[in-house]
């Protein structure tokens, strides 16, 4: 592997064998981003369990924490790769909302589930590739071509849905992707979990993977070295429609109805939650395993606010302030030394 | 690029769109030229034009500086304005607070994103979410009645001087002014420029970019909660999801009047002949009937090509070739 400047080169030596050796690794990693997170999510576990008297862990809770994570987690794992390679996609929310309209309209048309889910997938790559084609083929930088994309897909949802709603879908997709059960967890988890499995081996041990990173830190010396840029990059955005797609799908199985303001704010939940989980917007640092764990955080303080019957107004305050923390902490006091910036 | 920040060409050609709109929209109904509508026009672009000089300074400090809390900032500037009203306090020390409020909260983004190294995006994202929920914590959701205020602080929205908008006489064009002869004229804009163009030398010349990044935000913060204070005198209540498109508007306008998105470049001129523009298709799109939220597809459509078009301008080519290596299957950058 000689692209490996990405990840830090310390997780990718191999474990330590003496005992002594796995407290230090122990110590290395609640020291590192992820480790952080990881004691965030136990905190955030234990005082919503005490706030909650015990109704956290119900398993109606549990199920619907689960599901509501994993919506937001696959999304955010096409998040973590365009935003690895430098780039960013705030368009995501709106795209949800176009990718349900347009979907929901087929099933209204009478389309069964197996035909119109791929469709699902379809669709949202289509609009990835939209983004891609202004970003890279226009030369737009992402920030500003999303944006725009942003409202310009909003705008679609209201020319696609009109004034009405789209109710009639299938009550099936509920049982099939949110009811159903593979093991102990929902479907829509176990796909988010697999995907998750699937990706973070891909971008360590996959030569494309290690293209990501490397565009992320040096795009101009990747290029020079003969890393495809651009057409990496055009997988990436695609990628994440997809996947935006297959959120679209799993909404409508949470709630069966799609209105002009579906998926608002939703690009903002994925982003920070890959933005949480160490993934930095210049490019080139960051893990799925940080995406899994601010993914989980995400959902928890959503979840938590439901639960602690606090005023619903505070779930942003929170969001936000929890961000702040972890970020600033963790860029103010980086675990191992000499890794800032500058 | 960025010697200067002004840019002659770009105010013309957005002059020149501008002058279409209005045509485009005369058009279809002449009577959008009436007196009254360019006077409602002007009440409307003036919020939004003095939230976008903010953001002007802050995208031209470079290194990722952006600022997407201002909708945020307006609206808790405004509800804090608002609450002290409602205490009995006068209206000048209520829009003192709201100007306060806004002025505290750009510097909490400058320390943020210069103390703490974190990045300015997620910065006022989260910050964003504060605001916003701070908002709306503070007045349960509520929208705060203040039709009953004096009519003296109503006419900080509704009042008119020589028959044009007092806000656009007596606040936009002041602020302009200070804002020209601070980016073209003093120490802090030239030096703004540099950091922006290139922040390793600005900090080799000796400018303290930290700091005077830091004060970007704290600029954009103070011109976000008057705009705060402008809106709710306007609409006579202070509501805590006033300006929620007010980042995605205020950026469109930034990068149409000029700015680079990557900092270094632009002017508060070119800002101000983008605001114009916008205001008059806004105005144009919701005189025609058309809903909001195509006014703001529209606006998404506006940003887009004016990037593409000048991308071509200044030769920065569109580029076909990860479209045409997929479709041929072979590898190129």
């Amino acid at each position: 592997m000689s692209l490996k400047a990405g990840a830090r080169p310390d997780k990718l030596a191999k474990p330590p064998a003496s005992a002594h050796g796995w407290v230090r690794a122990a110590a290395r990693f609640a020291k590192g981003r992820e480790g952080v997170l990881l004691i965030t999510l136990c905190l955030l576990v234990i005082v919503i369990s005490i706030g909650s008297h015990g109704a956290f862990w119900a398993p109606v809770n549990l199920n619907n924490l689960m599901v509501s994570a994993a919506v937001t987690a696959i999304p955010a794992i096409g998040m973590t790769l365009v935003i690895l390679t430098g780039g960013i996609d705030v368009s995501i929310g709106s795209m949800l909302g176009l990718v349900a309209a347009i979907g929901g309209k087929f099933f209204e048309a009478g389309w069964s589930i197996p035909a119109v889910a791929p469709l699902f997938c379809l669709i949202g790559a289509a609009f990835g590739l939209v983004n891609a084609a202004i970003i890279i083929g226009g030369r737009v930088p992402p920030v500003v071509a999303t944006l725009g994309t942003l409202s310009i897909f909003r705008m679609c949802v209201f020319l696609v849905l009109g004034a009405s709603w789209i109710t009639m879908i299938p009550p099936e997709l509920t049982v099939i992707f949110i009811s159903d059960r593979l093991w102990f967890l929902p479907v829509a988890s176990v796909m988010a979990l697999v995907l998750m499995a699937v990706f973070a081996f891909f971008l360590r041990s996959f030569r494309l993977g290690r293209h990501i990173y490397a565009i992320g830190n040096n795009e101009e010396a990747a290029r020079l070295a003969g890393v495809p840029v651009a057409r990496i990059k055009l997988y990436a955005y695609t990628l994440l429609g997809m996947f935006t797609g297959i959120a679209a799908l799993l909404t409508l199985g949470q709630s069966p109805l799609v209105q002009t303001s579906t998926g608002t704010g939703f690009e903002l939940a994925v982003i920070a939650a890959v933005v949480l989980g160490g993934t930095e917007l210049s490019g080139g640092r960051g893990t799925i395993l940080g995406t899994l764990l601010g993914t989980l955080i995400v959902g928890l303080v959503n979840d938590g606010v439901v639960l602690m019957h606090i005023q619903p107004f505070w779930g942003g305050v929170l969001l936000g302030g929890i961000i702040l923390l972890s970020i600033g902490v963790n860029q103010r006091w980086p675990g191992r030394g000499g890794e800032a910036t500058e | 690029m960025g010697a200067t920040g002004f840019q002659p060409g770009r105010i013309l050609l957005l002059a020149a769109l501008t002058a279409l709109a209005l045509i485009g929209f005369a058009s279809g109904d002449p009577g959008i030229l009436s007196g009254a509508n360019l006077y409602s026009m002007a009440v409307f672009a003036v919020e939004i034009g003095i939230i976008a000089f903010g953001q002007t300074l802050v995208i031209c400090g470079g290194d990722g500086g952006i600022d997407l809390s201002v909708g945020a900032i307006a609206a808790l500037s405004q509800v804090l304005m608002g609450m002290a009203l409602q205490a009995g306090i006068p209206w000048p020390a209520s829009v003192l607070i709201a100007a306060a409020g806004g002025t505290v909260m750009g510097a909490v983004n400058g320390v943020l994103v210069t103390c703490f190294r974190i990045e300015p995006i997620i910065t006022t994202l989260a910050t964003m979410f504060v605001f916003d929920g701070l908002a709306l914590v503070l007045t349960g959701g509520i929208n705060i009645d203040l039709t009953t205020m004096p009519q003296t602080f109503l006419d900080l929205g509704q009042g008119s001087v020589f028959s044009l908008p007092f806000q656009l006489l007596c606040i936009y064009l002041p602020v302009f002014v200070i804002l020209i002869a601070l980016q073209h004229r003093t120490l802090f804009g030239r030096s703004l420029y540099l950091v922006g163009t290139n922040t390793l030398s600005a900090r080799l010349t000796g400018i303290r970019v930290d700091r005077l990044r830091a004060w970007t935000y704290v600029i954009a913060g103070l011109l976000s909660g008057l705009a705060g204070a402008i809106g709710a005198a306007r609409l006579g209540t202070a509501s805590p999801t006033a300006s929620e498109q007010a980042n995605l508007i205020s950026i469109a306008i930034v990068v149409l009047g000029g700015s680079s998105i990557f900092g270094g470049d632009g002017s508060v001129v070119g800002t101000a002949v983008a605001t114009v523009l916008i205001g008059v298709v806004n105005y144009g799109l919701s005189y025609n009937d058309f809903n909001p939220i195509y006014q703001a597809g529209v606006m998404g459509i506006i940003l887009i090509v004016a990037v593409l078009i000048e991308n071509l301008a200044s030769g920065r080519n569109w580029s076909a070739v990860p479209f045409l290596s997929l479709a041929k299957g072979k590898s190129s950058g």
